[in-house]
């Protein structure tokens, strides 16, 4: 952008400015008319075609004005000073209303979808709120479905999202704190907090960082995410995000901070932890007990997405004696016809089917379907046949793939992922020693881990382990007895029950 | 946020226990069992209370000075270039401890997991593996410590669940026929696989509430000492003295005769063995991150990670010297007894009485 340039008295002159900043933009509808009773008054209105509510501008500003206006006393010199007053307060019935002094802003508020009102002989520009393009309806989320719960989901429009996260706290203390991020993309980011409960200093933190983001566009909030986490390096997100609004507004009340980014569908929040990753916010609405077992077995999939292939590699290969002897006899007799050794069979299996994901996640639908029962059923079973691969491993590949879409988190199943192969490399060079060199990376990693300063494996790791916050990771005991809000958001209002 | 890393002392406790634990636990029962029979477990009583006391020196002395490590502390209390003296013995016991850990902990693979693989190659692994917890700070080795505790828990529960119906009691008597000569003979070894408490040195500094710290030292060390006499009593029970007196190993030979019914897994010893990597790891971790923490307080500066690296190759030489397992278990027993009394016990006295008479100096002066 160039230096400020202020707004001329001269309608054409401003007219001819905005014309030329916005040069070669022809989707900007200019539209110049003359109000009053001797049509001696000129006015324009300048909107970018497509973003603007058409029926809005032209019912209520532009027939007021053309219509009405007539009876207006048009001699410019006698409502200099209350011209604006007369025309907002008077003609225009548009809700909101503002006035700015440069073209700039002018310009800016044009591209946001808002509609420029020029008045000529007057050094200001009136903007009228005019928002209005085509968006999505409210959908039932793609990625977290639940089978009880509400079912709306977020979407590209950030007004929807944060009414829809509004509508489920109603209470003055939700704030909403508005940034623009992106030089060139100005796209605009909401802040949701509850400010009694929300702790100042990560409040705080994450200001700090969505200020610092210098970047010409966010098209995607994770795209803000990468620029605001605490470790930019590593597999593993630190930050939360979701298409429902429940899980929004019970992280809200947890005291953890929302930021909703226009044009995405994903939310993020902050602070995150490994176990709230591993929560979804079906396990609240099931019973305890099932939602409990839920929790459990998830643990189990994380554990066998990061190891099971390497665990096969390191048993078949180096220590088949760990295995029970008939057991170890099928493995040694179906592998008997497979000419690789275990870790080429294990990849070979493993490219497949990150391949058949890819397919499967590009072409979704019917031919999705399609390449899935291609892939998993057919190549499959002709592998098995062919003698490439034992049938032992095709069990394990498919139960480790199950496993890593069973977790709620798809960025924390990837991060797990990219270790799933690391460590089946390890496992190939030195078998079970080299499973557990490969998982200390890990663990090492996720210990280094923080999320705005809370450290990402807690409570595992420390924080809110005497207040015996696993109750509500490894577990789901009643609602009746998480009192207290987790102690990883540091909470200001600690309590959630007196 | 706070930009110096904090743990809370539930952490401290874990990081004391995770490492003192470590190669010190295979051979403990044999070690005791050789000079006291039958009463080994009073040598690892009496050197548990031993490190409780040394705990609270160590405790006392490092809370005089608040958010200092000890090896910034001690330059306020004697002269600098006396200082670094101390510092550096201290550094050099930090590595032949790492040495001798990472050595018995490759002997230990070879024996049980990796028949072919050298020691070399395990050994230069596991030191860079450990390498990259220890250029990290405080805050991620004690939530590391927290991980690693309940795999302790749950290693020792299965093993003396597993081994409960098989065991004869009657192999832990005769009790209380202490040779009160082989006494301080056997404690003197046995306190060595206390040592580990020296976290202390650099841990005590980023505590979030010192004061309450004491309770938490003195309790992680009343674990360990718990742990370690479940380990004797279990495996005298199951091997009877004078089977336990030829085990190099016994708490290793007692998790190969575990056998779980109906387990997918026919041998639990390897599952237990690939945990117990974690356990070596857990005590690496932290000694090698309090020997950068030293170094980088010798040369003043503000960051220990690049000191970390140009450890490995000097510890990788210190483990490689002995020829063989009880060749290295002799050195140890030489060098690291000798160095832990210094390092762990006189000098930190030393400078506690010295501190303790400046304060009264000045306390008298003002």
């Amino acid at each position: 952008m160039p230096d400020e340039i202020l707004v001329s008295k001269n309608l054409e002159e401003n007219i001819d400015t905005i014309k030329d900043i916005l040069k070669d933009c022809d989707d900007i509808v200019y539209r110049d008319f003359k109000a009053g009773i001797e049509q001696k008054l000129s006015l324009a209105i300048v909107y970018t075609d497509g973003l603007i509510d058409k029926d809005l501008i032209s019912s209520f500003a532009l027939e007021p004005l053309m219509i009405y206006a007539r009876e207006v006393e048009p001699n410019p010199k006698s409502f200099k000073n209350n011209l604006f007053e007369l025309i907002t307060k008077g003609n225009i019935a548009v809700s909101e209303i503002k006035e700015v002094d440069t073209i700039n802003e002018a310009v800016e508020a044009i591209l946001v979808g808002e509609t420029a009102l020029l008045i000529d002989k007057y050094d200001k520009i009136v903007i009228l709120s005019s928002r209005g393009w085509p968006t999505r309806s409210i959908n039932e989320p793609q990625t977290e479905t639940v089978i009880r719960g509400p079912r709306d989901g977020f979407t590209e429009t950030l007004k929807f999202n944060t009414t829809l996260i509004r509508r489920r706290i109603r209470d003055p203390k939700l704030k909403l704190k508005n940034f623009q991020v992106g030089r060139r993309s100005k796209t605009d980011v909401a802040l949701m907090y509850i400010e009694d409960i929300a702790n100042e200093k990560i409040l705080n933190e994450v200001k700090e960082r969505i200020q610092k983001v210098d970047v010409d566009a966010i098209t995607d909030s994770s795209i803000l995410e990468y620029f605001i986490e605490d470790n930019y390096l590593s597999p593993f997100p630190q930050i939360e995000n979701t298409e429902r609004p429940d899980s929004v507004a019970a992280s809200l009340y947890e005291g953890r901070i929302a930021i909703v980014v226009d044009n995405s569908p994903f939310v993020l929040v902050v602070p995150a932890t490994m176990g709230s990753l591993l929560q979804s916010s079906e396990d609240y609405y099931s019973r305890w007990p099932i939602a409990s077992i839920a929790r459990l077995v998830r643990y189990v999939s994380a554990l066998i997405a990061v190891l099971a292939p390497s665990l096969y590699v390191a048993i078949t290969s180096f220590h088949p004696g760990l295995l029970p002897t008939q057991l170890a006899y099928y493995v040694a007799a179906s592998r008997a016809n497979v000419p690789f050794p275990a870790i080429v069979e294990a990849f070979l299996m493993e490219i497949t089917i990150e391949l058949l994901r890819e397919a499967g996640t590009r072409i979704s639908g019917p031919i999705g379907t399609t390449i899935g029962i291609v892939g998993g059923l057919i190549i499959g079973q002709a592998a098995v046949d062919a003698g490439i691969v034992s049938p032992l491993m095709i069990i394990i590949v498919a139960v480790t793939t199950i496993a890593s879409f069973g977790l709620p988190s798809y960025e924390f199943a990837s991060g797990l992922r990219f270790y799933r192969f690391l460590i089946m490399i390890f496992s190939a060079i030195v078998g079970l020693y080299g499973v557990v060199l490969g998982l200390i990376l890990m663990l090492t990693q996720l210990a280094k881990l923080t999320s705005f300063g809370v450290p990402f494996t807690a409570p595992y790791s420390g924080l809110g382990i005497k207040e015996g916050e696993l109750k509500d990771v490894v577990v789901r005991v009643p609602i009746q007895w998480m009192r207290r809000r987790p102690a990883f958001t540091m909470p200001k209002d600690k309590k959630r029950m007196k | 946020m706070d930009k110096d890393p904090k743990i809370s002392n539930f952490q401290l406790r874990a990081l004391i226990i995770t490492t003192i634990i470590g190669t010190g636990i295979l051979s403990l029962p044999n070690s005791v069992a050789r000079e006291l029979n039958n009463d080994g477990w009073i040598a690892i009583l009496i050197s548990g209370l031993i490190s409780i006391s040394v705990v609270v020196l160590l405790n006392k002395l490092t809370r005089l000075y608040p958010r200092k490590t000890y090896f910034e502390f001690g330059k306020e209390i004697i002269p600098a270039p006396l200082f670094n003296i101390i510092s550096i013995i201290t550094i050099a016991y930090f590595l032949v401890i790492l040495a001798f850990e990472v050595r018995i902990f490759a002997e230990v693979m070879r024996a049980y997991l990796l028949e072919v693989t050298p020691t070399e190659f395990i050994i230069i692994t596991m030191l860079l593996v450990t390498v990259y917890i220890a250029r990290s700070d405080i805050s991620t080795l004690g939530r590391m410590a927290v991980m690693i505790v309940p795999l302790i828990i749950i290693v020792t529960v299965i093993i003396v669940f597993a081994v409960l119906p098989k065991i004869d009691f009657t192999n832990v008597l005769p009790l209380l026929r202490i040779d009160l000569k082989a006494l301080p003979k056997a404690i003197f070894p046995t306190v060595f696989s206390y040592i580990g408490y020296e976290i202390i040195f650099v841990a005590m500094a980023s505590v979030d509430e010192p004061n309450k710290s004491l309770g938490y030292c003195v309790r992680g060390i009343i674990f360990v000492m718990a742990i370690y006499l479940l380990t004797f009593f279990i495996t005298l029970s199951e091997f009877g003295i004078h089977e336990l007196k030829r085990q190099v190993w016994p708490s290793i030979t007692l998790m190969r005769e575990v056998d779980l019914p109906g387990f997918f897994i026919e041998n639990i010893d390897a599952i237990i063995m690939a945990l117990w990597i974690l356990v070596i790891f857990g005590t690496m971790g932290p000694i090698m991150y309090a020997s950068g923490v030293a170094l980088s307080k010798v040369f003043n500066t503000k960051k220990h990670d690049f000191f970390i690296l140009p450890l490995v190759p000097i510890i990788y030489l210190l483990s490689l010297i002995p020829e063989n397992l009880s060749k290295t278990y002799m050195y140890a027993g030489k060098t690291l007894n000798y160095f832990a009394i210094f390092a762990t016990f006189i000098f930190p006295l030393g400078l506690y009485i010295i501190s303790l008479l400046k304060r009264k100096g000045k306390g008298g002066k003002a």
